[in-house]
């Protein structure tokens, strides 16, 4: 069963996997609905058909299936490798028409463009890199050296910055998800590659304002559209959709204004080299004020009381003058160490964590299994104080700013993988 | 000249769309557990995909044990609860079973599946969304 809002997406999905799932569709939404209405749907009619709900489920568990039902054929799609030629303004008319696109202009991928992006890489063109799909409810779709030089022309990225693109695509994850609730991503390059393609880690580097930071992003957007098979509404199903994926946040670390280690160098790699690391969450939060009136630490613990704390993920952008006040004036020696006072020091009541619904469905299973804290969460009344960000290794830290204001970001995400950029080389 | 080169067809642009994968990829949109090792896959690596016949139906459902299996959606066990209040009300000689799968909605339960196919007769899943 299936509340009818994802009709057409179940029908899809169980057609993908070969197999014609009998379904009956409650009205919608089920969630957070009294029980009285639960009901009212229960002894109502399926909003698609207009049968009524139980006979459709007796029927569906009693009624000889048709032939077609029995054994379906997976979809078999297959792409050609050129497209007819056309002229330019048609191409880019098709690729918009046929959701190839982010909606905004791309550079058709020739095969002069590709060759030329394909230089920068010692890979093969051919050479199988990942598969990616946005939901079970899609086939993975395979992609080569050759495919992801393709999304990278049409993201505008020149040559130089294809090993970057390439680290990404080798994840195999999609920039974003098909989930209702929306996910946002961030990516952050370390390591001398940041100097070579000029990214910008200071002054406005999330703004829209730096052609390596955008085109990067951009590519992996457009190789999740073309690689995890996005539709809107068929397979992708965020009901509002994140703007952080239009470049997914882009970044490079200021490593050189930092008074800390640098990311990549936390997670095992060697300063001198070049590394991309992925993130995902859902919120951002500026800090909107400088540490002028409570210290960046304190304001922090305020700030972060916002978030769910699921799996006690947070990642904090700041700004190197932040950094540097945390180090020098507050004493936090070392980013591991302001990560463990949060950790320690963030506290909200049980009720606040406990019935925040991402946690009830992520969560509270773990509680029902016997883990803990989260068993021992659970049982709590909802007023007790608990310190939900249990994991200080889970409380990411960057430093990126341009020392114009003390100003920091605090965000929900969480950290997903490093990977090297100069094995993409 | 000009009119010229903007109708100039590109005769060698790229199909930039990947092609499906030979096997079934296990995904985690969410990943990441404090405890890894409790939770399980979502789903098997399939060398190919193969189309599965559905199982046989059932004359009746009289004398017959049908699972109700909340998929860990919200509002799903509440729904589930009322279906089997329903079938408790109208049609008892079914005898219903509700349980909620283990995990969050991305886990795979096979110690109920393999339960449901010793003791069960029929499942309903849900509720999706």
């Amino acid at each position: 069963m299936t509340t009818a809002r994802f009709a057409d997406y179940m029908k899809q999905d169980s057609e993908t996997h070969g197999m014609g799932l009998r379904f009956s569709f409650p009205p919608y939404p089920v969630v957070g609905m009294p029980v009285s209405i639960l009901r009212e749907y229960i002894e109502g009619n399926d909003p698609v058909t207009g049968k009524p709900l139980m006979q459709e489920v007796m029927d569906a568990l009693t009624k000889a299936l048709p032939e077609k039902l029995k054994k379906l054929k997976s979809r078999k799609v297959s792409q050609p490798r050129l497209l007819k030629p056309n002229t330019e303004d048609n191409l880019r008319r098709l690729f918009l028409k046929n959701g190839w696109t982010d909606g905004l202009p791309i550079i058709p991928p020739t095969e002069e463009r590709v060759a030329e992006m394909l230089k920068r890489t010692s890979h093969a063109p051919d050479e199988v890199v990942g598969a990616m799909s946005i939901s079970d409810s899609v086939v993975p779709q395979e992609y080569t050296v050759e495919k992801i030089a393709v999304n990278a022309v049409m993201a505008g990225a020149r040559p130089e910055h294809f090993p970057v693109i390439l680290a990404i695509a080798s994840t195999q994850e999609a920039a974003f998800p098909s989930s209702t609730t929306s996910f946002g991503r961030m990516i952050v390059v370390n390591g001398p590659i940041r100097k070579q393609l000029v990214m910008n880690s200071g002054v406005g580097a999330l703004s829209p304002l730096n052609f390596a930071n955008s085109v990067i992003g951009r590519a992996w957007t457009l190789m999740t559209i073309n690689f995890g098979s996005t539709r809107v509404g068929e397979t992708f199903l965020a009901s509002q959709g994140n703007n952080l994926n239009y470049n997914n946040m882009c970044i490079a670390e200021n490593e050189e204004r930092s008074v800390w280690e640098p990311f990549h160098v936390q997670k095992g790699f060697k300063p001198k080299q070049s590394v991309v690391s992925l993130f995902r969450g859902w919120s951002v939060i500026n800090s909107m004020g400088a540490i002028n009136q409570r210290p960046p630490h304190e304001e922090t613990l305020i700030l972060m009381k916002a978030f769910c704390a699921l799996r006690s993920a947070a990642t904090l952008i700041l700004d190197p003058l932040v950094a540097k006040n945390l180090k020098e004036i507050q004493g936090f020696e070392t980013k591991e160490a302001y990560s463990q006072w949060l950790s320690e020091n963030v506290k909200i009541p049980a009720g606040q964590f406990c019935k925040a619904d991402i946690n009830y469905h992520f969560m509270l299973p773990f509680a029902q299994q016997g883990i803990e804290p989260y068993a021992t969460w659970y049982n709590l009344p909802d007023d007790v104080l608990i310190a939900p960000y249990n994991n200080p290794k889970n409380i990411n830290i960057l430093v990126v700013g341009g020392e114009t204001n003390a100003f920091w970001l605090t965000t929900d995400f969480a950290y997903s993988a490093s990977v090297s950029i100069d094995e993409w080389r | 000249m000009i009119q010229k080169k903007l109708q100039r067809s590109l005769k060698n642009v790229l199909n930039p769309q990947g092609r499906p994968a030979p096997g079934l990829k296990p995904l985690s949109i969410l990943r990441g557990s404090p405890h890894k090792k409790e939770e399980k896959p979502r789903g098997e690596s399939a060398v190919g995909i193969k189309p599965l016949s559905m199982a046989p139906r059932l004359n009746t459902l009289n004398g017959k044990t049908i699972y109700l299996v909340d998929a860990k959606f919200g509002g799903g066990y509440e729904f589930l609860k009322e279906m089997q209040a329903w079938f408790s009300k109208n049609m008892p000689a079914v005898k219903t079973v509700l349980r909620s799968k283990l995990g969050d909605m991305f886990v795979d339960d096979r110690d109920l599946w393999a339960e449901i196919k010793e003791k069960g007769d029929a499942v309903v899943l849900g509720v999706g969304g």
